[in-house]
């Protein structure tokens, strides 16, 4: 996104083929499946995800109409599923206005034929963050701590207190903060704050 | 939320009033804003129970069932505003909120041709107990309701009193009695079975059935036309369709949030998409009170031309192509491919723009596109002028689309027939300049004209059209002319919960209406669409009847019909004075047993 | 007798496998008229190849839908034979204008019968437009065989061909004859039988496969027989009787040449009109007829 402006002068510099053909009085057909067209850059093609720069927060699946975009939790392995599945897609790009990260990427591709359904799915897999403190997994994948770690604004929070909550459970958290209170004040706290889950 | 000068006067509202007397001023500012109102309301105090203003230009009523077909009527039959037509009704399970039914029609008031300031929508909203869904049909003495009282009474189980043809007409056959999909007790994933069955009447005497559809040439989409023929002369005409019905509405309203519907509206239609989607997020817009910025006004509008300009060269093609001039209709499409390629640079696709959201739009028009938009309506006009040159010197071309297909003034305004058909038969309407539509669109700000024809026939269809493309490239010259800069589009927060209001636009085929009733969470509670032709087939019968089967797909093809986006709810028939259904079985064992046309 | 024999077998192998290249010219000159790319000069025959290897599917036991293909077919390769290849008929015999009358009419004949041997509405409105298309072109073609036949004495058709005596009422027929066997070929805008918008194929909209394929192999034939035979209508009276291979042969190419130059015009004429509706083409054909009779009555007079 750098070369905004070039962008531009990319769209402006773009022209159809077939334009020319249209003024003649030669054949405007093209022998179309025999050979490729390219679509101008401002098509709405299917989108692709970028493993690299997801961080599995979810947005697009919220956004998507088609529910092209689905997104499973899977606690037992720690892995955090985002698939994508082009046959649903009705292109209409609102994922990729509403990806943070700019992971969802346009494309010009329009021909998504295929002879197996499993060409159509993307499908990105996120591990989870892991609270060493109660042994289970969170909600949220370690990416998306980094990610929240990168905007917070470094002024406001005391990045060391925040960097051993995060990667906590709601559970653990609050047990964390209780015992930290109990150190501090001596305060007494009911003990079923302190009671580790698996333990009734 | 910034408010413009027009919208200034919208600020007082005159909530619910007591049966009867309502005396508070509000009421009385409400109803001296139009002509006409005060007269009503004159007319029907013992009946009206609340009356407000939705939104600029839209007034509702609340009024006792029993009076909906004088209600309506009144309107429709008023003697000055003569072009005032019923333009469908809405049906809504109203028990979670009001513990009743209620059965609402839409008309759409014209005070004066043309003047989008003195027109208004309005809305009779009359209850009806939950136990008891019942209402007075007006059906028998206005054509127009036949369709929409037999669909609230498939879809919502209300029971329409008086209705000449009480028979199914949205569900499919193996539907089983007594489950109503559009009530909010029914999942939209639930799809009950029976066995089919149906009711169909018989043949005229002396008649052989000619079955046309649900495949056939001349149809683009399912839709089963029975003409009862006497050798090649149409006696009389039967008509099956809601073949592709596909829940539009029920999804619309169970799953999706309000800016996810927008794309589904989107859908609804392959060819007038972005009509849909204009007039839904109008809809909302309107109930959220939302001005949207003047560029996403007039980018909109500039999109909605630019579809119908090649919606009309793409139907003069298929009317072509009906009767066999096929270089005609691949002329008219070569015409047409360059606003597919423009639209695609404009907006990322060929059909389906994805343009809009609600509260603005998703693209903007680059300065340095004006030149190539100008240049294309330049290659279109001439391009036309050429075709049309050719067409209308065809003789055999002109030979069968005159005096074909004949649809009086009378029988337009009773079906309440919209768009060009209508302008064809002499009717002077069009929703563009008739209803408010300046806050969603830029129409009030450019000039044209409405062609108007009064032949009637399948020529002055084509004519009307033709002269409205015409119309199209014009507006579309203003638009570039006089756009706009600025924002194009503000945010939209929450929405109000149970507020609703109309959205309306018009498509290539007529007026599209989108009635939207919101409800908690951002989500839609109520949301009927009606495309243009969902008025306009119930009138096919009465064009046909007389002519030769050779010109009814030419006849059936002039309103331009679109069947899925009139089936976005299931299964219909025409009418002809008596109605009727058809499976396939039957229409298999038709075709068996009656051979022989000699 | 070995050129005879030759030239004949030439004019069998012209009228097998010529028609469906025709159609392809048609359609390449069609397609070039809508700015069309269009399909390769084989496609037709590409098609039938096709529709030859597909099975039928039957909607009826009757025997006719079986055999009213191959008998449309035999009749307009009959039709076919008793045309002259260079100067010389395949099958030469005594009267046979009667005879080619009668057998081109068959093809349309058969169509409608096997149209009529199912039970479906398009099919019988379409047979019914066929035999109407018929009823009322055939008695143009027999007056205008008439004049022919008068003007030149004889009811044969190489004769009638070679003894033409050029008057007033011979071009007049020439006119007509164009028209009607314009309309008999069922070119656009005459083809309301098999109006595909209108009545689904009409009398074909229950064939398919191999039976489909042969009827349009018939149809083709047809075409291309009634083509031949105004070509040679054309021809013969001006280059006269021949002998001689290498006479022959020129006349042959000519004949070839003229076909192939006809069609293309053919294909404009139906690529830019309209599709009549059938009460249109009964009523100009009545009134051909009508004109038709005056200029045999002309030819009577010797004019």
């Amino acid at each position: 996104m750098a070369e905004s402006v070039s962008y531009t002068e990319k769209l402006k510099a773009w022209n159809r083929k077939e334009v020319e053909k249209i003024g003649e009085k030669a054949p405007v057909t093209t022998p179309y499946p025999f050979i490729d067209i390219e679509k101008p850059p401002e098509y709405r093609g299917i989108p692709h995800i970028n493993p690299e720069k997801c961080v599995g927060c979810g947005a697009c699946v919220n956004a998507c109409p088609p529910d092209a975009l689905i997104m499973e939790w899977d606690k037992e392995h720690g892995v955090k599923r985002l698939t994508y599945n082009a046959a649903r897609c009705i292109r209409c790009a609102r994922c990729i206005e509403v990806c943070p990260t700019g992971a969802m990427e346009p494309t010009t591709r329009f021909e998504i034929a295929t002879n197996s359904k499993e060409d159509l799915v993307e499908v990105v897999e996120h591990r989870l963050a892991y609270c060493e403190e109660c042994g289970e997994y969170l909600d949220f994948t370690e990416r998306q701590i980094e990610y929240v770690k990168n905007i917070l604004p470094k002024e406001i929070f005391d990045m060391y207190a925040l960097e051993d909550r995060m990667k906590l459970t709601q559970d653990a958290k609050m047990r964390v903060t209780v015992e930290k209170l109990r150190e501090l004040e001596g305060v007494e706290y009911p003990a079923y704050l302190l009671a580790k889950r698996g333990d009734e | 939320m910034s408010k413009s000068a027009f919208e200034v006067e919208v600020e007082c509202e005159c909530e619910a009033c007591e049966k009867g007397k309502c005396d508070s001023a509000d009421l009385v500012d409400v109803l001296s804003e139009r002509e006409g109102l005060k007269e009503f309301y004159e007319e029907f105090k013992d009946s009206i129970h609340e009356c407000r203003r939705l939104t600029y230009g839209q007034y509702l009523f609340v009024i006792d069932r029993d009076v909906l077909p004088e209600a309506t009527l009144w309107w429709h039959n008023h003697p000055r505003f003569k072009e005032t037509h019923m333009s469908t009704a809405v049906g809504t399970d109203e028990r979670a909120i009001a513990g009743k039914f209620s059965y609402m029609p839409l008309i759409n008031v014209q005070v004066e041709a043309e003047n989008m300031d003195r027109n208004f929508w309005v809305l009779l909203k009359a209850y009806m107990p939950a136990d008891d869904p019942s209402f007075p049909s007006v059906a028998a003495k206005l054509p127009a309701a036949l369709w929409i009282e037999r669909e609230v009474k498939d879809l919502l189980g209300f029971r329409p009193i008086g209705h000449p043809d009480p028979r199914r007409l949205i569900l499919p056959e193996d539907w089983p009695e007594g489950v109503y999909p559009l009530r909010k007790d029914m999942d939209y994933r639930h799809s009950p079975m029976r066995e089919p069955e149906t009711e169909f009447r018989e043949p005229p005497e002396g008649t052989t059935t000619v079955p046309m559809g649900p495949f056939h040439m001349g149809i683009e989409e399912p839709a089963h036309f029975r003409l009862f023929v006497k050798g090649e002369e149409i006696v009389d005409v039967d008509y099956r369709g809601f073949y592709s019905h596909r829940g539009i509405e029920k999804v619309g309203e169970g799953r999706l949030t309000y800016n996810q519907v927008l794309f589904l509206a989107e859908r609804i239609c392959g060819i007038c998409g972005y009509q849909h989607s204009v007039s839904y997020a109008m809809a909302v817009e309107r109930l959220a009170d939302v001005d949207i910025p003047d560029r996403a006004r007039y980018i909109r509008t500039l999109m909605l031309e630019l579809e119908r300009i090649h919606n009309h060269l793409l139907w003069v093609g298929i009317a072509a192509h009906m009767v066999g001039f096929d270089t005609g209709f691949m002329h008219a499409w070569r015409i047409r491919e360059p606003v597919m390629w423009l639209v695609e640079r404009l907006t990322g696709n060929r059909k389906q723009y994805g343009m809009n959201i609600v509260g603005g739009v998703r693209r903007d028009i680059l300065d340095y596109r004006k030149e190539e938009i100008l240049k294309v309506v330049k290659e279109i006009r001439e391009g036309t002028k050429k075709f049309l040159d050719i067409a209308l010197n065809t003789n055999t071309f002109i030979k069968r689309a005159e005096g074909v297909g004949i649809l009086p003034y009378k029988i337009a305004k009773a079906y309440s027939v919209l768009g060009p058909t209508a302008r064809a038969s002499g009717r002077r309407i069009d929703a563009r300049l008739d209803q408010a539509t300046k806050t969603a669109m830029a129409y009030n700000e450019v000039d044209f004209k409405v062609p108007v024809y009064k032949e009637g026939d399948v020529l002055a269809r084509v004519l009307v059209r033709m002269d409205e493309l015409f119309e199209s490239l014009w507006i579309v010259e203003q638009l570039i002319d006089q756009m706009p800069g600025g924002d194009i589009m503000v945010p939209i927060g929450k929405l109000p919960e149970y507020a609703e209001a109309l959205g309306f636009t018009e498509a290539h085929r007529g007026e599209v209406l989108h009635y939207v009733m919101t409800g908690e969470k951002n989500k839609v509670y109520r949301w009927k669409v009606r495309a243009p032709t969902y008025n306009n087939l119930p009138a096919i019968p009465d064009m046909l009847r007389g002519y030769n089967v050779a010109d009814a797909p030419l006849i059936i093809a002039s309103i331009d019909p679109c069947y899925s986006c009139t089936e976005r709810v299931q299964f219909v028939d025409v009418r002809t004075g008596r109605v009727r259904v058809l499976t396939e079985a039957e229409f298999n064992e038709l075709s068996i047993k009656n051979r022989g046309v000699f | 007798m070995y050129e005879s024999l030759a030239l004949k077998i030439a004019g069998i192998i012209v009228m097998v496998l010529l028609p469906p290249y025709l159609d392809g010219i048609a359609r390449r000159v069609k397609a070039r008229i809508q700015y069309r790319r269009g399909p390769p000069l084989a496609q037709t025959w590409y098609d039938l190849r096709k529709l030859f290897a597909i099975p039928t599917v039957l909607p009826t036991k009757s025997w006719m839908f079986k055999a009213a293909p191959y008998l449309a077919l035999a009749s307009a390769l009959a039709a076919a034979l008793l045309l002259p290849y260079g100067g010389h008929v395949p099958v030469n015999f005594g009267y046979n204008i009667i005879v080619f009358f009668y057998v081109v009419a068959m093809v349309s004949v058969f169509v409608m019968l096997g149209g009529f041997s199912v039970q479906n509405a398009f099919s019988h409105l379409g047979s019914a437009r066929e035999m109407t298309l018929l009823l009322t072109v055939e008695p143009i073609l027999a007056v205008v065989y008439g004049v022919f036949a008068y003007n030149s004495g004889s009811l044969n058709l190489y004769h009638i061909m070679t003894h033409l005596h050029l008057s007033a009422s011979l071009l007049f027929a020439y006119i007509i004859l164009g028209y009607a066997l314009y309309v008999e070929s069922g070119f656009v805008p005459f083809d309301v039988a098999e109006a595909e918008q209108e009545v689904i194929g009409g009398p074909l909209a229950e064939y398919s496969g191999r039976l489909l394929g042969v009827f349009y192999y018939a149809i083709y034939i047809k075409r291309f027989a009634l083509l031949w035979f105004f070509v040679s209508m054309v021809t013969y009276p001006i280059v006269g009787p021949v002998h001689g291979l290498a006479k022959s042969v020129g006349l042959f190419a000519l004949q070839l040449l003229l076909t192939f130059a006809l069609y293309p015009i053919i294909a404009a004429l139906e690529a830019t009109n309209a599709r009549l509706r059938i009460d249109h083409i009964v009523r100009t054909n009545v009134k051909i007829f009508f004109i038709g009779l005056g200029i045999l009555a002309m030819a009577f007079m010797g004019w």
